[in-house]
């Protein structure tokens, strides 16, 4: 591919930035020293060993945005209960988690994406949340509803706990699921299901007044048939290959407001330069917010190593070493894409 | 004088004069010499085996897991990151590929096939790659271009738990059906979002994943650290515990075991009390002696020896004897952690290399920890040809299908890896046209076929249908397994399991209930419980129909709202009790009147299960029931019980006219007068107060009796309660016992009216004993300890008793730190020093090492006044309590003895931390969960007795950073006695005098406490006496030592004639078929009288002799043996042999 002059990419932005999805027009989301925060499953949590997610974003801000930085905090197997997030306590010790680590990353923009994994497992029950365990398990309508419900109090949880910087919340919806053809199980009717999810997630963004991505329509989820997915785009159905997260980062991308010009020529040196930093940054970041030995360094058998708790935060400056190779390596990718 | 400890550990470093090194060089003194010879020459093996260094550092650093390839190379993964990455430090664990080249039994050949992982933990080549867990994740690694350097990187699997490195996902591997087998331990919280939905584990347990349809499921929960996991020839799965302390595991789907989150029921192993184990193995092959063939080696890392065990049938599970070790070492760096058979036929042992285990006990960061060393060690057996391994690669498929029946494990394994490589087709042809190769069983190859069918995913349903008529119970119960995995979208699998419900054995029948789990018909449970019928039901088919009960309640209990949906009552009546939900009640009811469930058992279980879901109405039939003429006394007692446990947990009491009940008050039978009491204040008797007052006037004749009585006056409570206790309390004249349950009991009804009492009874306490539990009962009670802290404000209390007091306080949860202070105040006690400075602890570790004496350790151990037995067993031998100290030399570095001894709390062991549950009422409890249920918390405390706690009385539940063991148990011993405590514990398990053999010692026995008609009878009768059922003869537990005997000086003296003074111990087997036992007894036997129930065996001179019991009855055994104090009786052991053809015949431990 020919990498876009950075002319190009302005004009891009201006041209087609309304039309490229099929929802309303949406401005950029994007502002000088933004804090982005993950919220969700697998989907965000494997993210980070791609990082094609926030590099995408990097460049698509254009260079008159600077100082974006990005928090995963995806875990997989999570639900809108906090049902990864609790270790030893019920779910609503991990929404207490989520909360804690809410107000340490302190986001100005959060972007929340639940829903495969209650699509995929209706009539089995999905989360463990004790008011909420039963309703998962008893069909569709039953288990949409108590996600709808789930999901709204996860928004308050992020309203009231991320501090005061929050400007801005969105809702994306999981992309589709493929057929990969046997022996991997047939997804047509989990993929009609997570439109349902997706209908819901919606019509919840509308109501909170909340941005929402479609994931699942900008991905052909609505034009899916059952056919076998050619070339595949996943792992397994579910989880996104590498070749995957680069095209959900690019359709998140314009789902916030960002123009198919925007977006990076992944043949530029730079972008290598920069989604490694990336990489790397998501690395000390993930030893930072979700270290092993948990239960010695913070749970209840830190009598016994609550002493090494103190190595913990020394992965912060780390962390902000990435991120200033991180902005050094934006700052290439753009001038290599304006040489052009 | 007598000086405290404190004062000695001032003198212990005077004496000392070492105050240079620092703390970390005083480590490093306990370091193991690394050379590769030091560890050749600790090396023990068993008769006829040899052992040579396969690979080493630097190819191999801190081992923990290894599979081979199709190709016979051995891969490894090593973790010098472990037990925690260092901010900065790079993620570069590795797999490493070990090649034997010329197959001189060396590695010749290392290649790093991939050097950026991250405390990886498991390795498993196949697939034309490797999964690897790599903490969070599965890993898929592939190496593309043929340098075994590993080129793509995919993720397979993600969502593990990381709460603890050395819980995580580990011990992958290949099951003949060609999936993949991977465990997780008790602290790890799995969350996997599968293309099939989400799967949870929360907890420990075992997966299997088939990597080509990506579906992942939970097979089994529980275990503490389940590092182990092997097949037997016939495709049953068997797991060891590195923490659980139970051997071997026999596991089936839904099985569940020690330790799992919220289990209200758990199976036990098949090894209570053995040491823990990392890794197990089957000994397979040619290459194998043949005692030894079938064996399952199970690594003792902390012992730094390699277990066997054999394994025989029984009933629908195992037993498992211990036989003798394969390899044990004194090299204290040797941690054998994985075993795995070769493709030369020879067994392969992992060697994690460190001194220190683990990474609770010791500081992530001790610099004792090794991070550069690891070995990996061959041991092959003289006088046994080699295996040479066919070339897998290159071999056809109707070759590979010959491979897969060869007599090695590894053939059979890699061969079926090697399979699923192949086109599907070409297989499934070449399966068609096979013939079982000869000697081989013809059901064991047909069922190899269906494996084989599964490992390529084309599961050949009617070959597996077709082995269900084998007459080899084994192949059947093989068969419903591959049916199990599949069975939801088997058309076949209902009709299938329905047969094998009713099939004779009941090894089938569990498989037929695990098939039957897996269905969504309406009529699973009615068809499963058909397994009750005809045979002897065991523990194992017991849990799995209790199991389904539950899983599968939403399909019968609409069913049995009105009638009765299964075939009869007793079927029923199990599932309503599985169940334990108030479903079919009246059913029930009427058939116990009616006498449709006469037994025991039955009578029992309908009133326990009425006890936790019945109504008042319910109650009131069961009362009545107990009430009818003629019932049987036994069957009142359960009842009566039942009615004051409804009465205590759920305030819940007959309907009907209660006081009925004044005709058991008059009971002789202490159970039933206990519930009776217990129930006449529950139920507010007035009418039964003054004979409770009677009851508990006459405490000091019996007890017993008076402390029911007690319970039952508190219970009805008022001020007519409260007086008498005032009373008696108040008058000095009273006996000590009266006053001092007086004191109990006011403490219970109110703990500040209860203070105002208890320290004028205190300061005369006999001895400064606390005989009755003064203090137990302010520390059961969430205000007590305040209330007897402001009593204790301003009074004094001798010192004894105070110190006892600050004792007990010490070890409570709830920490009650205002009342160990006025305590101290109270009896003027200086804190004890408990906390050792570097170097003092230096100083000390120095004094064990040079002066400790573990023989006189152990003497010391066994004391009463010390406690140790109480809690702790050695080997199986001794409490529950605490964890068992069979190997904590090996295990546990010198420094964390003494911690530990002195300071409990600071260090817990996995499994053994205490739980304080706070009731609405301030009633607190503390222990470990036992189990728990929707309705109940089950907590055992700190005597091994087990609470009752229902959930909706709990307040708050909480972990407590306190340990169960009181700090200042030691305090007592004068230093050089401290000194030869710990070189004791440090010698455990280590090889030597204090490794516990494996030999099957008895180690359960009972002795005779002195009784006045000993010295009279014994004149006329001799020692045969002592087999008599003497109603009052007393007889107490103890323990054999660790080297398996009797102790000498703990049995009380015996009067015979004149001067002479006996020791008397029995003991009991159970033996399952008659025939002949065979036992090795020694000691001085010329001097020792032996009975057999109350057969004497003559003994001859010497020191050892080999004696046949002929067992006519099958069923418990008494040994009875007697001796003259300081000749015969002390130092006897008795061993059971090793004969294969009994081993599952004699159990121990049975009492």
């Amino acid at each position: 591919m020919k990498s876009p002059s950075f002319i190009t990419v302005l004009s891009g932005l201006l041209t087609f930035g309304g039309i490229l999805s099929a929802q309303e027009p949406t401005a950029p989301l994007l502002q000088s020293g933004d804090r982005i925060v993950l919220v969700g499953n697998t989907l965000f949590e494997r993210a980070r060993l791609f990082g094609q997610i926030e590099t995408t974003l990097q460049i698509a801000t254009g260079p008159e945005v600077k100082g974006i930085t990005l928090r995963n905090l995806g875990w997989s197997g999570d639900s809108v209960f906090g049902d990864s997030r609790s270790y030893f306590g019920p779910p609503s010790e991990g929404r207490d988690r989520l909360a804690r680590n809410l107000g340490e990353t302190t986001p100005s923009v959060v972007l929340i994406s639940y829903g495969t994994e209650a699509a995929m497992s209706v009539d089995q029950g999905w989360t463990d949340d004790a008011a909420h365990a039963a309703a998962t398990a008893a069909g569709i309508e039953a288990s949409r509803d108590v996600f709808l419900a789930g999901y709204e109090a996860l928004i308050e949880l992020v309203r009231k706990t991320s501090g005061e910087s929050l400007r801005e919340i969105v809702l994306i919806s999981p992309p589709p699921l493929e057929n990969l053809g046997a022996p991997l199980p047939d997804q047509t009717e989990n993929n009609r299901r997570l439109a349902i999810f997706r209908d819901g997630i919606r019509d919840l963004a509308k109501k909170n007044s909340l941005r929402f991505v479609d994931l699942f329509a900008q991905m052909g989820g609505d034009s899916f048939k059952g056919e076998v997915a050619k070339p595949a785009l996943t792992e397994d159905g579910v989880h996104y290959s590498e070749a995957g997260h680069a095209i959900v980062a690019r359709e998140l991308a314009k789902g916030l407001g960002y123009s198919e010009g925007s977006l990076i020529d992944r043949n530029l040196p730079a972008y290598e330069e920069l989604k490694a930093a990336v990489i790397e940054k998501d690395r000390f970041f993930f030893h930072r917010w979700r270290p092993a030995n948990e239960t010695y360094l913070f749970l209840f058998r830190k009598h016994e190593q609550g002493q090494n708790a103190k190595e913990i935060p020394m992965f912060d400056p780390l962390i902000v070493a990435e991120e200033k190779k991180i902005e050094e390596a934006r700052t290439r990718v753009f001038a290599g894409m304006t040489r052009n | 004088m007598k000086l405290s400890f404190s004062n000695r550990v001032a003198t212990i470093l005077t004496l000392g004069a070492i105050t240079s090194l620092s703390h970390a060089q005083n480590g490093l003194r306990d370091i193991p010499d690394t050379a590769v010879e030091a560890q050749l020459n600790a090396f023990k093996l068993i008769e006829g085996a040899k052992i040579n260094l396969f690979a080493s550092e630097p190819a191999v650093a801190n081992p923990t897991h290894m599979n081979w390839d199709q190709r016979g190379r051995l891969w490894v993964v090593s973790s010098p990151l472990y037990p925690h990455i260092q901010p900065g430090q790079e993620e570069q664990d590795k797999i490493v590929i070990l090649e034997d080249t010329n197959g001189d039994g060396v590695a010749d050949k290392h290649t790093d096939f991939a050097t950026n992982l991250h405390i990886p933990t498991a390795v498993l080549p196949g697939d034309g790659g490797v999964y690897v867990a790599n903490s969070v994740e599965v890993l898929f690694l592939r190496d593309t271009d043929g340098d075994d350097v590993a080129d793509e990187r995919k993720v397979v699997l993600s969502g593990f738990g990381t709460e603890d490195t050395h819980h995580l996902l580990h011990t992958f591997r290949w099951g003949p059906e060609g999936m993949i087998w991977m465990n997780q331990s008790i602290y790890i919280h799995t969350h996997l979002e599968t293309p099939y939905g989400v799967r949870r584990l929360l907890g420990g347990g075992m997966w299997h994943f088939r990597p080509e349809t990506r579906r992942a499921e939970v097979f089994m929960k529980g275990l503490v650290n389940s590092w182990g996991h092997v097949f037997d020839e016939w495709g049953q799965s068997f797991m060891t515990d590195g923490a659980g302390g139970q051997g071997i595991n026999y596991v089936f789907p839904r099985s569940v075991f020690l330790s799992s989150p919220g289990a209200s029921r758990i199976l036990p192993g098949l090894n209570p009390g053995q040491p823990k184990h990392c890794g197990v193995e089957a000994l397979t092959g040619r290459h194998v002696p043949d005692t030894l063939r079938g064996a399952l080696a199970a690594p003792d890392f902390r012992g730094s020896r390699i277990n066997l065990f054999q394994l025989t049938d029984k009933g629908s599970a195992y037993t498992s004897t211990q036989i003798a070790d394969l390899v044990s070492s004194t090299h204290g760096a040797f941690r054998p952690i994985d075993v795995k058979m070769g493709p030369d036929g020879a067994v392969y042992i992992a060697d994690w290399y460190n001194p220190i285990i683990q990474h609770g006990e010791v500081d992530f960061r001790d610099p004792r920890r090794d991070h550069a060393h690891g070995r990996i060690w061959r041991i092959t057996f003289d006088g046994k040809e080699l295996v040479k391994a066919p070339d897998l690669v290159k071999a056809s498929e109707a070759d590979l299908i010959q491979h897969s029946n060869a007599p090695e494990g590894w053939t059979r394994e890699a061969a079926t890896v090697e399979l699923r490589a192949r086109q599907p087709e070409a297989v499934q042809a070449a399966l068609e046209s096979a013939r079982a190769p000869a000697g081989v069983d013809p059901d064991l190859f047909a069922l190899r076929k269906v494996w084989t069918s599964q490992a390529l995913h084309r599961f050949d349903a009617a070959g597996a249908a077709a082995l269900l008529s084998s007459s080899n119970h084994k192949a059947r119960a093989a068969a419903l397994r591959a049916i199990y995995y599949d069975a939801a979208t088997n058309p076949e699998a209902l009709a299938l399991a329905e047969k094998a419900i009713a099939d004779p054995h009941p090894q089938v029948r569990l498989w037929g209930v695990s098939v039957l789990a897996q269905l969504s018909s309406p009529d699973t449970v009615k068809i499963a419980l058909g397994a009750l019928e005809g045979i002897e039901l065991d523990e194992f088919l017991d849990f799995a129909l209790w199991s389904i009960c539950r899983e599968h309640a939403d399909r019968w209990t609409a069913a049995a709202q009105t009638g009765n949906p299964f075939a009869n009552t007793t079927q029923l009546l199990f599932a309503v009790r599985a169940l334990n939900q108030a479903v079919a009640v009246p059913q029930i009811l009427s058939a116990l009147g009616s006498g449709e469930l006469p037994s025991d058992a039955q009578v029992t279980g309908v009133a326990d299960w009425i006890s936790k879901v019945g109504s008042a109405a319910d109650l009131n039939a069961l009362f009545e029931f107990a009430l009818t003429e003629g019932a049987k006394p036994a069957h009142q007692t359960t009842i009566l019980q039942a009615l004051a446990n409804a009465g205590s947990l759920r305030k819940l009491k007959p309907a009907g006219d209660t006081a009925r009940l004044s005709r058991f008050l008059q009971s002789p039978d202490l159970a039933t007068f206990t519930s009776a009491a217990s129930l006449a204040g529950l139920w507010k008797l007035e009418s039964a107060r003054e004979g409770l007052r009677a009851a508990f006037l006459n405490a000091p004749t019996d007890e017993a009796k008076g402390r029911a009585a007690l319970e039952g006056l508190i219970a009805l409570g008022g001020p007519p309660t409260a007086t008498m206790l005032d009373e008696i309390a108040k008058n000095a004249q009273s006996d000590y016992l009266l006053r001092s349950l007086a004191v109990i009991g006011r403490t219970k009804m109110d703990p500040n009216e209860g203070a105002k009492l208890a320290v004028a009874v205190l300061t005369e306490a006999p001895q400064g004993k606390d005989l009755h539990g003064i203090f137990d009962a302010f520390l059961a009670n969430k205000q007590g300890p305040v209330a007897l802290s402001n009593a204790l404000s301003g009074a004094t209390l001798p010192q004894a008793i105070a110190l006892a007091g600050v004792q007990k306080a010490s070890s409570a949860a709830t920490k009650p730190e205002a009342l160990v202070a006025a305590l101290q105040k109270a009896g003027t006690i200086k804190p004890m020093k408990m906390a050792l400075t570097p170097a003092e602890m230096e100083a000390m570790m120095k004094q064990v090492a040079t002066l400790g004496d573990p023989h006189a350790g152990e003497v010391i151990y066994r004391r009463a006044a010390l406690q140790c037995v109480v809690c702790h067993a050695i080997g199986g031998a001794g409490g529950v309590i605490g964890p068992d100290m069979v190997s904590i030399g090996a295990s546990a570095p010198v420094d964390y003895l003494i911690e530990s001894l002195l300071e409990p709390s600071k260090k817990i062991k996995e499994g053994y931390h205490t739980t304080l549950v706070t009731l609405k009422n301030g009633d607190s409890f503390a222990g470990a969960i036992a189990r728990e249920d929707t309705n109940e918390l089950v907590v055992r405390d700190a005597i091994g007795k087990e609470n009752r706690i229902p959930k909706t009385e709990i307040a708050s539940n909480q972990i407590s950073p306190v340990s169960l063991m009181p700090p200042g148990l030691t305090a007592q011993l004068r230093e050089d006695e401290f000194i030869h405590l710990v070189r004791f514990l440090s010698e455990l398990g280590k090889d030597g005098d204090f490794k516990t053999p494996s030999n099957r010692f008895i180690r359960h026995w009972q002795t005779l406490m002195p009784h006045p008609s000993t010295r009279d009878r014994i004149g006329h009768y001799g020692t045969k006496i002592f087999t008599e059922a003497v109603s009052d003869y007393s007889w107490a537990p103890v323990y054999a030592t660790v080297a398996g005997a009797v102790p000498v000086g703990e049995l009380p003296e015996i009067e015979g004639r004149g001067k002479n003074r006996l020791g008397v111990a029995r003991t009991f087997i159970e033996v399952k078929n008659a025939g002949p036992v065979k036992l090795r007894i020694t000691g001085k036997l010329a001097d020792l009288d032996l009975f057999h129930g109350d057969t004497e065996i003559a003994m001859p001179d010497g020191a050892e002799t080999e004696i046949t019991l002929d067992v006519k009855e099958p069923g418990r055994q008494k040994l009875t043996f007697a001796g003259l104090k300081g000749y015969g009786i002390e130092g006897v052991t008795v061993e059971v042999l090793d004969d294969a053809s009994r081993a599952d015949l004699v159990e121990l431990n049975n009492f």
